[in-house]
């Protein structure tokens, strides 16, 4: 085995590690450490990408040098790993560019147990990517759901609180519902790890037997990822969670928690089930219309919203809505699509809470867009940040949502059923999109005739408002988004080859 | 040449506008103009292109022996008005721009009497409709201006209808006017449907300048609404520009063997026929005067269009003698109507008993543009009606051709009724009656235009013989 | 075709950097601004003016989307009229928005808008294919909000409301169509003669090719105010006129005719379209939409919606004319374009300056108004007999082509249009001179005193619209030229 094998294993414990030694660090320390952690691991994962781009195919990395079926197991290929270069990449910079705020809204004693979470949430996430067992699968998932809970808390005040107990309560029956649905599949098929629980279950279809508990393992894993990923219609924790929480809690909530299960979702549904398979149990069908209503639900209600970080928040259900269409169309394309909407995500909407949050700073911690008024002129990256952002949300070509906008489109019309409803739900969310970003953008942008204002100030400003991690964060994930928006073709290659390996 | 013509009254009505000087001016210009025209009709036929637009679209003027007749008609009939305007409209309070648009309005007729392509005629009628109208709106009562837009508008329709035909035209054969038609037997047979679907349009759209039905209901309300003067020019010449136009694009475009035998024809006969009647019987009802006379125009205006719609050289000649004769009679009627009307400001008929005994002149006048109108002889009314019923015997249209002459009969019956009934009412009835006494004989002008007319109306008759010959060797050109 | 033609993107940015600079700079000074604004406003056009001289047929790809997707830009024939039109009227509009803005105020903030959407208007232009048109476009309905919503009245915002969703979807819609030919059919270059007919694809993809251009259709014709998604129009109006002329008569909304056409001639290509049931249902939604136009403009009192119910109408000529996929209706849909522009530009000029000088906004209200302002009033009464198609003024030859051209089609669809035109012409006459007759005969009892206020507006509003008058007089008189240029255009397609 190469060396580059070892990365995936070396960025979990890293990370667990930093949080097991942060616990008797002070918050400053505690803070670089995570930051070291996160981005050496970002930088093991690109590694890994191009290890695993030049032989061509994944691993299986033994743990504990205890073979299967008997050990634990971590399956890396293109998928998982261009997933974790994502997720790394992205918590390193929500964290580092959110730190100001951060250390505003969490009172010092707690603040080491703050990045701590993060830590814990970070290497569950990244072992949700890897793991080839079940089992260590629930229990990660588990870790994640008590570290995010965490994170949404850890800003003092009752409307978090609140916000907590409603995330915890749904996530914990999401978690047993998916505790339910590996016990059932234990004694269907007496194996933990998935390429052998693959094997059974091909025999078990092919003979046609224990097909109705199979539909219910099935559904139990879509439902259970689904509550857990704020899919419509079990949506209505997160705009609670993430609109209250502090504001790197909401970017990585958003962006990178909520993908961590439907990428497990999608590797259950690819190495123990197959896509065949799924579709003879219609599963797609389901997540494909809750796919479309959410779509539609989260933009309808995020037009209502005062509140921007729970516009934001609304907005990423609708898009979470997006990536389940994908998922639902059942072809190779449409999930492509879906896990590049995915990245896009994973880019966009941690820019969008990052920008938020520094327009409320320059508007005296308000959240409301009647306080927000005129604020992007105070703080001109976070106006231009939340542009673009807007932008690709919108699906405007050069940025990022608009070549998702139309893969999805075009996977669409490969399909061969449901065409017009897709496209139909397509156009409606965009025009819903622009509906809720546009009069956000010129609230935001809004200036009374009577004030002066003048370019020298707005250069001025550019140096002054946010450190310079803020500053930074926002603008490489700019650029990010445009290079997503235009060099996908790379990105679209090595997604395609990922899926292939999964299988 | 002929531009000049055309650019005299409408640089004179333009000069009128803005100087505002009146009295001579006026006279002079119409002078010069009859001057002209005169010169004109004596040079032989000429074409001249005035402006190329693009290479099939181009402003072309004309002379030949239809645009003669027509011009002459119009530019005398124009010269005579204007002496019984000046005192009609002496008290009037706004003469001048009266003035303006009424020599407007000569340029343009004499830019379609001259027009020597349908692109051409289309140009001039459109701009003789729009200069037409503030004659229309002249007294700027609230139902002058409905009227006036009502006269726009159903101008405009039937502008458009005929613009329809243009384009079919211009698609299929040519937009320029040769005697005998410019579509060639191939390309008729080929689309025939479609070639006579655009002749109705056409037809049926310049018709609505001359009242045909259905589009027919501006003139009774735009006609009275007028001052006498204007109102004179409007029923006599201006409907002439409707009928000048169907006769061009009839006769000279699409051609009488397209026509001829065809659905299209037996529909306008029928149009034709339906406004005869009804323009009768209306005419008869009425107690408006002038209202009366634009009922009588819209029947009168139907014998033309009857005798266009024959297709027979003989109902052309008809035609076209009735044109010049009703044009002459309806502007003496109206002359006669305003007279009264200016005197006595009665404007209902019950009201005009015993008229004739204190204005006998204009009366006299009157009945005899009346009894000319009716079709006794020796009147040119006489000679036009037998053309019309010879046309239309030879016709060969079946049931129609019978029916035809019998409706123009019993039209004749009714004229007879509704204009001698007035004459009657004036002379006669009333005899004892000084019902009209507030009223006396109009003065020189007014006086001296309405014998000019009622005695031109006589000489047509008596001296129909040039005419007709002249119309004939038209006539041959297009058969 | 020459490559790196970079000097196409110099006229997109300089408006816009110009734009940003108006702004940035604080320019409260009205001089300076004005100066400003101008400098940039006829540099740009000379730009525009040279590239379409030198720069034809070359193109200059910015940047790879995908591997079939790209942002190029190129100048043809079509972007050639486009943006010449465009450039001969910014600067007259300009000068006119001067004088007019005075009175609206939030000057610094209009002309920011103002200049950067001449920029954002070229690159629809210069788009070289169906996906950096797509960008240009969705860019011009944001860049044009801001003005829309100027006034920040209630109403000013529910209409950028409703002008922001009817674009967006529309959009939309096209955006599906767009999909489709990049994905299923592989490419949408603009290409001479309809990229599908050229590449030969047309055959295997039948029945849904048709569909998709229907859709496609109807999504760029919702910015050219086709039935039903015109709606947004006559609510625009109530920004001010200097926005409703240049914008709403002129450049977004020809904007929206000029990218039906490049669908239809461009990429579908005629040949394929014709005589199919997708052209009946494009040429019946134009034909109604003709007729709605002109009699909801009929009923309307307010002057500036009435002219925005013309335009309506007025647009669905041009698509009437694309719709028809022959020649002569190309010919006569790019007539019509430059024509109605200049027409329905000058009459909102005219009715601009009534509202600025004389505060009125209602037709009744407009009686007699002849005696105090003739030169606007002379103007008004040109541009509606140029807009009724009297002869020897510009629509007479585009109206004259829609029907030539709807003869050579001859399909039972094609004469409903013709229906519809003649319709059209009877109410466009009606709803026009109603309004110039009671303007110069006020009738009986009426007040001379009632129009005090009313005077003709300086020369920076009365130049404009003089200068636009006499272009409409030439373009009627000397169509020749410009003529022969749009059937060669027309011919390459062929």
């Amino acid at each position: 085995m190469d060396f580059a094998c070892n990365f995936p294993f070396f960025s979990i414990m890293l990370l667990m590690f930093t949080g097991i030694i942060s616990m008797i660090a002070g918050p400053r320390p505690a803070k670089i450490l995570s930051l070291a952690a996160l981005g050496i691991s970002t930088v093991l994962s690109a590694l890994l990408i191009a290890y695993i781009n030049q032989t061509g195919e994944s691993f299986i990395y033994m743990m504990g040098h205890f073979p299967a079926p008997f050990g634990n197991e971590i399956s890396a290929g293109m998928f998982e790993a261009v997933m974790a270069f994502g997720i790394c990449g992205v918590a390193f910079l929500s964290l580092w560019g959110n730190g100001a705020s951060t250390k505003t809204d969490i009172p010092e004693k707690k603040r080491n147990l703050y990045y701590i979470m993060m830590d814990m949430l970070m290497a569950s996430l990244l072992v949700l990517i890897y793991t080839n067992d079940i089992f260590t699968a629930y229990v990660f998932v588990e870790l994640n759901t008590i570290a995010a809970c965490a994170i949404v808390m850890s800003k003092p005040g009752g409307e978090t609180i609140a916000a907590t107990i409603r995330y915890l309560i749904m996530s914990l029956l999401g978690s047993g519902l998916f505790l339910l649905g590996i016990s059932l599949i234990y004694a269907l098929t007496g194996h933990l790890l998935m390429p052998n629980m693959h094997e059974i279950i091909i025999e078990l279809v092919h003979n046609s037997n224990y097909t109705l508990p199979l539909i219910v393992i099935v559904g139990l894993f879509g439902v259970s990822m689904a509550i857990k990923s704020a899919l419509f219609p079990f949506h209505s924790w997160l705009p609670d969670a993430h609109g209250s929480a502090t504001t790197a809690s909401s970017a990585v909530l958003s962006g990178l928690v909520l993908k961590g299960y439907i990428i497990l979702l999608i590797k259950l549904f690819f190495r123990v089930f197959s896509l065949d398979i799924l579709k003879e149990f219609h599963i797609s069908d389901v997540l494909l219309v809750l796919g479309l209503l959410g779509m539609i639900m989260g933009s309808v209600k995020a037009i209502k919203e005062t509140n921007i970080k729970r516009m934001i928040a609304y907005s990423s259900v609708a898009q979470i809505g997006y990536i389940f269409m994908g998922i639902g169309m059942d072809i190779t394309i449409g999930l492509v699509a879906a896990v590049f909407q995915i990245l896009v995500h994973m880019v966009t909407k941690p820019m969008l809470f990052t920008a938020a949050g520094g327009l409320i700073n320059v508007s005296g911690h308000k959240k409301d867009f009647e306080s927000l008024q005129g604020s992007a002129w105070k703080d001109p990256l976070a106006g231009v940040s939340f542009i673009v952002g807007s932008l690709s949300m919108i699906g405007i070509p050069l940025f990022a949502g608009f070549i998702v906008k139309y893969y999805l489109a075009a996977a669409a019309f490969d399909t061969s059923k449901n065409t017009l409803i897709i496209l139909a739900v397509l156009v409606l969310s965009t025009v819903l999109n622009a509906l809720y970003y546009v009069p956000a953008i010129s609230k935001i942008y809004h200036r009374d005739e009577a004030s002066k204002f003048n370019w020298q100030d707005v250069l001025r400003t550019i140096g002054a408002v946010g450190d310079f991690p803020y500053q930074a964060s926002l603008i490489i994930f700019i650029i990010l988004n445009i290079i997503l928006g235009t060099c996908s073709g790379p990105v679209f290659q090595a997604l395609e080859m990922g899926l292939d390996m999964l299988g | 040449m002929g531009l000049i013509c055309i650019l005299l009254p409408i640089i004179g009505g333009i000069w009128l506008l803005y100087k505002k000087r009146q009295t001579y001016f006026v006279r002079l210009v119409l002078l010069l103009h009859v001057l002209l025209t005169g010169i004109l009709l004596f040079l032989p036929d000429t074409s001249w292109v005035v402006w190329k637009l693009t290479d099939q679209l181009n402003i072309v003027l004309k002379t030949d022996g239809l645009s003669r007749i027509f011009l002459a008609m119009v530019s005398l009939i124009w010269l005579v008005v204007s002496v019984y305007a000046q005192d009609y409209l002496e008290h009037d309070e706004n003469p001048i721009r009266f003035f303006a648009f009424y020599l407007l309005t000569l340029g343009g007729l004499t830019g379609l009497c001259l027009a020597g392509n349908f692109m051409t005629l289309y140009l001039f009628f459109e701009a003789m409709s729009l200069l037409s109208v503030p004659l229309v709106l002249h007294t700027m009562t609230r139902e002058a201006v409905a009227a006036a837009l009502k006269y726009l508008i159903y101008s405009i329709a039937g502008a458009s209808m005929a613009l329809i035909g243009f384009f079919i035209l211009l698609h299929y054969g040519s937009i320029e006017f040769a005697a005998g038609g410019t579509l060639s037997a191939a390309v008729i047979s080929e689309h025939r449907d479609i070639l006579l679907a655009g002749a109705l349009f056409t037809v049926v759209g310049f018709g609505t300048k001359a009242g045909i039905f259905p589009m027919h209901s501006w003139l009774p309300t735009a006609h009275p609404v007028a001052p006498a003067p204007a109102s004179a020019v409007l029923s006599g010449v201006i409907t002439k520009a409707g009928i000048f136009a169907v006769i061009r694009v009839v006769y000279y475009q699409f051609g009488v063997e397209l026509i001829a035998g065809s659905w299209v024809q037996y529909v306008w006969i029928i149009l034709s026929l339906i406004s005869v009647l009804m323009g009768s019987t209306l005419a008869f009802k009425e107690q408006i005067l002038k209202k009366r006379l634009a009922y009588s125009s819209v029947s009168q205006l139907s014998y033309i269009l009857f005798g266009l719609g024959t297709l027979t050289p003989t109902g052309f000649v008809g035609a076209v003698l009735h044109v010049v004769c009703h044009s002459v009679i309806k502007n003496g009627l109206f002359l006669g109507a305003g007279a009264v009307i200016h005197q006595t400001h009665k404007t209902k008929v019950r009201e005009l008993d015993g008229i004739g005994k204190v204005m006998p002149v204009t009366m006299t006048c009157f009945t005899i543009c009346a009894l000319a109108l009716v079709g006794i002889p020796p009147s040119g009314g006489f000679v036009s009606k037998w053309n019309l019923i010879a046309g239309s015997l030879e016709s060969g249209l079946g049931l129609i051709s019978w029916l035809g002459p019998v409706i123009l009969l019993v039209s004749a019956v009714l004229t007879a009724g509704y204009l001698l009934g007035i004459s009657v009412q004036a002379f006669i009835t009333g005899k004892d009656k000084n019902g009209a006494a507030a009223g006396q004989e109009v003065s020189g002008r007014m006086r001296n235009s309405q014998m000019l007319l009622a005695f031109l109306a006589v000489v047509l008759g008596v001296f129909s013989g040039p005419l007709i010959s002249y119309l004939e060797t038209i006539a041959g050109g297009l058969f | 075709m020459g490559n790196n033609a970079w000097f196409l993107m110099i006229p997109i940015l300089v408006p816009l950097i110009g734009g940003i600079l108006v702004s940035a700079c604080h320019m409260e000074q009205r001089r300076l601004r004005q100066g400003f604004v101008m400098a940039t406003v006829i540099l740009n056009s000379v730009f525009v003016w040279a590239a379409i001289f030198w720069l034809q047929g070359k193109e200059f790809r910015l940047v790879e989307l995908s591997q079939s997707m790209s942002l190029t830009l190129s100048l043809d024939g079509l972007g050639c009229v486009f943006a010449g039109m465009v450039a001969v009227l910014w600067p007259i509009a300009s000068v006119y928005a001067f004088e007019y803005m005075k009175h609206e105020g939030g000057e610094v903030r209009f002309f920011k808008y103002y200049t950067m959407t001449y920029g954002v208007t070229l690159g629809v232009a210069f788009s070289h294919n169906l996906v950096t048109m797509y960008l240009f476009y969705e860019m011009l309905t944001l860049i044009t909000l801001p003005l829309v919503m100027h006034s920040k009245t209630d109403a000013a915002k529910a209409a950028g409301r409703k002008y922001l969703v009817f674009s967006i979807g529309g959009a939309s819609l096209a955006f599906i169509g767009m999909v489709f030919l990049y994905h299923v059919v592989g490419d949408a270059t603009f290409t001479a003669g309809g990229m599908m007919a050229v590449q030969g694809l047309a055959a295997a993809k039948g029945q849904n090719l048709l569909t998709i251009f229907v859709i496609t259709f109807i999504g760029f014709g919702v910015k050219a105010a086709l039935f039903p998604f015109h709606g947004w129009l006559p609510t625009a109006g109530v920004a001010p006129t200097t926005v409703t002329a240049l914008l709403h008569a002129v450049a977004v909304v020809k904007a929206g005719a000029f990218a039906v056409i490049r669908i239809t001639y461009y990429l579908f290509g005629a040949d394929v379209l014709r005589r199919t049931w997708a052209q009946n249902v494009v040429l019946l939604l134009a034909a109604f939409t003709i007729v709605l136009g002109s009699a909801k403009a009929l009923k309307e009192q307010h002057v500036k919606r009435r002219l925005a119910y013309s335009t309506i109408s007025n647009l669905s000529y041009i698509l009437l004319g694309a719709a028809l996929m022959t020649p002569l209706g190309l010919q006569a849909a790019l007539t019509h374009m430059i024509a109605h522009a200049f027409i329905k530009i000058t009459l909102f000029y005219c009715a601009g300056s009534i509202i600025y000088k004389a505060h009125y906004e209602y037709v009744p209200q407009m009686v007699g108004l002849a005696g105090r302002m003739p030169v606007v009033m002379g103007c008004f009464t040109i541009g509606s007999l140029a807009l009724m198609g009297i002869p020897l003024l510009p629509a007479f030859i585009s109206k004259a082509g829609l029907l030539t051209g709807i003869v050579e089609l001859g399909t039972p669809a094609a004469y409903i249009g013709m229906g519809a035109l003649l319709i059209s012409a009877v109410l466009t006459a009606y709803y026009l001179f109603s309004i110039v007759i009671r303007a110069y005969f006020p009738g009986k009892g009426f007040d001379i005193t009632s129009n005090q206020d009313a005077r003709d507006p300086n020369w920076l509003m009365k130049g404009p619209l003089i200068l636009l008058c006499i272009i409409c007089l030439l373009l009627g008189l000397f169509p020749g030229r410009l003529l022969e240029f749009f059937a060669d255009i027309a011919a390459g397609l062929f």
